[in-house]
């Protein structure tokens, strides 16, 4: 018994430490200099890459900022349109559910690139392309499966009863719908939340292709700098991508946490 | 009546969009391969591109080369990381902080991953640094080139990186809510703990595993970022194939192109038909 | 409080999606009809998209900092880059082209070569604008067939002259005492060195450069200038050149089995040294990776003796910009003394200027002269004396391809 545990725990903290290292060398990478082989430790440091990014002329700040702005409209348009679908997946009977089940999961099996590269024509003759409005069409299909599964999941766990006692107590829908359901869903609403921001900020290539050049996230400023090799510059736009989603989720957990508080003690 | 509408009414939305731009942009693409792209003056169908794509021998090197990578990274990730997510669960007796930690590469792009593999893993990386300095190997030229090789060294260990902790993350989920009295109930009844992890656990975490197993199968088949920045001059994956063709600026190109895409998503779509035949066959077994 | 944050949500939204649906739509009319005076009116106060290769610090500080900041206060002129590839950029105006979409919204695009070539066959330029800037008339020999081809293929003022680039070999003085002036000494080099020398695979612009380079230095210039774009021709006249490679493949880095998909990465394993050489299109690019650091001190370039390839990038207008106006201004204004010294300073970026030294005054030289060069960079002169001309731009995919099937392929 002993031993086992003891196993597992080294097992845990070899496998983190394997996730987590790579991180740790891409945040000293953008602080180095000059790193020649076959040095450990870099020779000389220096913040040529922070400063870069934050000199307001090139406008990394800003587009970081349009690009959380983005994220966050994909987000809320993607869980305002899951809870329905998911509330009907989770917990009603009704003919083809299994068919929809799929249809709804399709997009993240599909490659998003085919169906980027097929719509792409559509949507400039639709005038889509290069508008704020076509990237965020194109980022709710990605972005939904994540929504309406993690939702869906949770509706199934909570079921109807609930909603049930509110109606035949005498609450309207829409008093049912913010009093009950959403304080029961909230858990599940800031894990889907979460991943759909996350998907929607690293989006990359759909931006690009939809969005033209006219539509620029901080993932297109940064994947040349990758591509390129300049690697603190890779090293340095990755860092602020990371610590902002960070940022980003933490307060998004925060204000649902502060909303519910003492409510979602029905929920598991 | 209307509560018979009422879940399509409510599935309204998401199908409108789903329909909507998913469902055509295959379609359009569809059509594309045939060779019916009536704007640039493609307007008969014709299988012609298929048949050029499917006898090409550097598309038959691609497929192959990408769904060896999907597979070998795939099955990779779900096994470290129902490792990760059991291991956790095992040693989980106070609420520590690699319940948080480990989940942090599920919110980096894959872009970055690939910077982040390229970095350790180059014959100038920090591998390469570490095994030098401890003396296993003499010089630069001794370690096995891991990036850019014809193995998919390095794109597979990206995969690897990104998708372990979302496996890890649905298993330790999956696990966190097994009623725990289950297990002891076994104990109790005299199982040893691998027979309670064979008999017990990894049937009830099995549906999990296999349904993200697939999201991650088919995500690494089509995506094109990680082998576009890390992969070999040859072969190239299905969808850097696709990409480059796409970037051909002679439209007449378009057609290949789908024929590519229209080659992943049948492949995908092959999956998730046999993931819902599995699925259905493991439930009957289970009863 | 619930019902005021959804309330916010959905104003948020809304805002999103309307802020930039509302393009107005300014009356069309030929821009190129226009008096200059008229034109610089018109630029005032509007914002010009400037589309181009993103990957370069250097570069993009340049534009950011200097070039936006002087269009502002000068002109008025909000000056915007986006970072993207060529490659996207005209698929992007061919897939407007073909749905008609009259207005794009890219009004600059940084072109030269192939691009170019495809480009204007495909009608995705405005037309002859370079007689329009005053600039481009005063300071500029028209004749010279630098501006006047981009590789091999007739400029016709449908782009402007924007820097000036020249393939260069990159090394380090201290790990590499003798850099190779040819390709026998590249030959000697390899095998003295095996394992440490590579270049990047075509099609990257680079590693086809280099590609082409040996086949100049192999066979001479002087007939792939007029050459058609027959493949079997050409494939004749590079066997040699192709062959050489072969020699070297085994004494190269991998063992030539792989090279690197991209310059980046070359000069990566050149800053960690994995290999002995790197090679640039830009010859003062050592000096700007000394700057940053990434390069050791000591780095420094070299050309081949029988010249290398040299080339003239350029800026063009899509036929589709939204504001003609003002990318008129902002291309007159990169071809001003100002910008074009600025542009060659090692500190800003390095680049080769376009001006002809003839037609400036003792005070204008004098700028230029003034100007530090870089660490471990050649002279103007030296590398203007071994200057040799571009292909034409239709052929260099059919030497890619060539490089393809003879050279990665394994188990020969």
């Amino acid at each position: 018994m002993k031993r086992n545990s003891y196993i597992s725990k080294v097992i845990m903290c070899v496998i983190i430490f394997l996730l987590i290292f790579p991180l740790g060398v891409v945040l000293l990478w953008s602080f180095v200099k000059i790193w020649p082989w076959p040095n450990l430790v870099p020779r000389d440091f220096g913040i040529r890459a922070f400063e870069y990014i934050l000199n307001p002329n090139n406008k990394s700040i800003r587009i970081l900022c349009f690009s959380v702005c983005l994220s966050s409209v994909v987000t809320v348009i993607t869980l305002l349109i899951s809870i329905p679908a998911a509330k009907a997946l989770g917990v009603y009977n009704f003919k083809g559910k299994d068919f929809f089940k799929i249809l709804v999961l399709a997009p993240i099996i599909v490659p998003t690139i085919a169906v980027a590269m097929g719509i792409h024509v559509a949507f400039i003759k639709l005038g889509l392309a290069n508008t704020v409005l076509g990237v965020v069409l194109v980022h709710l299909i990605p972005c939904l499966p994540y929504g309406i599964r993690i939702l869906t999941n949770v509706f199934e766990i909570i079921g109807e009863s609930m909603e049930m006692q509110a109606r035949v107590l005498g609450a309207n829908s829409i008093q049912t719908f913010i009093r009950i359901t959403l304080p029961l869903i909230a858990p599940g609403l800031l894990s889907a939340g979460s991943l759909v921001f996350i998907v929607s900020f690293s989006q990359y290539f759909l931006t690009f292709l939809i969005g033209g050049g006219r539509i620029i996230t901080f993932s297109m400023l940064m994947f040349p700098y990758i591509q390129s090799g300049d690697r603190m510059m890779a090293c340095s736009y990755s860092i602020v991508f990371i610590l902002s989603t960070l940022v980003i989720l933490l307060i998004i957990e925060k204000i649902v946490r502060s909303y519910y508080k003492g409510e979602n003690y029905f929920y598991m | 009546m209307y509560k018979k509408l009422k879940p399509y009414i409510m599935l309204a939305p998401v199908m409108i969009i789903i329909l909507g731009i998913f469902t055509m942009g295959l379609v359009l693409g569809f059509f594309q391969s045939l060779g019916y792209f009536p704007v640039i003056g493609l307007n008969d169908f014709t299988l012609k591109y298929y048949k050029e794509v499917l006898l090409d021998k550097s598309f038959i090197d691609s497929f192959k080369f990408s769904i060896y990578i999907s597979l070998i990274s795939s099955v990779l990730s779900v096994i470290i990381g129902v490792l990760l997510a059991y291991s956790i669960f095992q040693s989980k007796h106070k609420k520590g902080i690699e319940e948080i930690i480990y989940k942090l590469p599920i919110i980096v792009p894959h872009s970055i991953a690939a910077l982040l593999v390229y970095n350790m893993l180059t014959q100038s990386g920090v591998l390469a640094r570490v095994l030098f300095s401890l003396g296993f190997i003499s010089e630069q030229a001794q370690f096995p080139s891991l990036i850019f090789d014809k193995n998919g060294i390095g794109i597979i260990v990206t995969y690897i990186w990104k998708e372990t902790p979302f496996i890890a993350m649905v298993v330790y989920t999956v696990l966190s809510n097994i009623n725990e009295k289950l297990a002891e109930a076994a104990l109790n009844l005299g199982a040893n703990k691998r027979q309670v992890f064979w008999r017990i656990i990894l049937p009830l975490i099995m549906p999990s595993i296999l349904s993200s197993f697939i999201i991650i199968f088919s995500f690494s088949f089509g995506s094109f970022e990680v082998p576009y920045l890390l992969g070999p001059t040859n072969p190239k994956t299905l969808p850097v194939k696709a990409y480059i063709e796409y970037t051909n600026p002679d439209l007449t190109h378009r057609p290949y192109t789908m024929v590519i895409n229209m080659i992943l998503t049948f492949y995908s779509f092959l999956l998730v038909w046999l993931y819902s035949k599995t699925f259905k066959l493991i439930s009957k077994f289970n009863g | 409080m619930k019902k005021i944050s959804i309330i916010l949500l959905m104003i948020m939204l809304v805002v999103n999606l309307t802020a930039c649906g509302n393009n107005s739509n300014k009356e069309e009319y030929n821009v190129l009809d226009k008096e200059w005076k008229d034109i610089l009116e018109d630029a005032k106060g509007t914002t010009v998209n400037f589309y181009g290769w993103g990957g370069s610090q250097k570069t993009n500080e340049w534009l950011d900092d200097f070039v936006a900041k002087r269009l502002k206060e000068e002109y008025d002129i909000t000056f915007n880059r986006v970072p993207m590839n060529i490659d996207d950029i005209l698929n992007k105006l061919l897939g407007e082209k073909q749905v008609d979409v009259k207005k794009g919204n890219i009004d600059i695009v940084w072109i030269n070569g192939e691009n170019f070539y495809t480009a204007k066959n495909n009608d995705l330029l405005l037309g002859s604008f370079t007689e329009k800037l005053p600039n481009f008339n005063k300071y500029i020999d028209k004749d010279s067939p630098e501006v006047k081809y981009d590789f091999g293929f007739a400029v016709d003022g449908y782009e402007a002259p924007y820097g000036k680039a020249q393939f260069v070999m990159i090394y380090d003085k201290v790990r590499l005492d003798k850099a190779p002036k040819s390709h026998e000494e590249i030959l000697e080099m390899v095998k003295n060195n095996p394992g440490k020398f590579t270049y990047p695979a075509p099609p990257d612009f680079t590693g086809s450069a280099f590609v082409r380079n040996i086949i100049y230095d192999i066979v001479g210039y002087e007939k792939f200038i007029s050459m058609e774009a027959d493949k079997e021709r050409i494939q004749k006249e590079v066997a040699p050149a192709m062959e050489f490679l072969k020699e070297i493949r085994p004494y190269l880095w991998k063992e030539g089995k792989t090279y690197p998909a991209t310059i980046a990465q070359l000069d990566n394993m050149f800053a960690d040294n994995e290999v002995l050489m790197t090679m640039s299109y830009n010859p003062n690019h050592v000096a700007s990776k000394i700057v940053t650091g990434e390069f050791p001190e000591t780095s420094s370039v070299t050309i081949l003796n029988r010249g290398t390839i040299g080339n003239t990038h350029f800026l063009t207008i899509p036929y589709n910009a939204p504001n003609k106006a003002a990318a008129l201004v902002v291309i007159d204004f990169i071809l001003s003394i100002e910008a074009q010294s600025s542009k060659y300073d090692p500190e800003n970026w390095g680049d080769l200027p376009v001006i002809d030294n003839g037609k400036l005054n003792e005070a204008e030289k004098k700028i230029f002269e003034n100007i530090k060069l870089g660490k471990g960079t050649l002279p103007q002169s030296v590398l203007l004396e071994h200057r040799v001309p571009e292909m034409p731009a239709n052929i260099i995919p059919i030497i890619e391809e060539i490089w393809q099937e003879n050279i990665p392929v394994e188990g020969e």
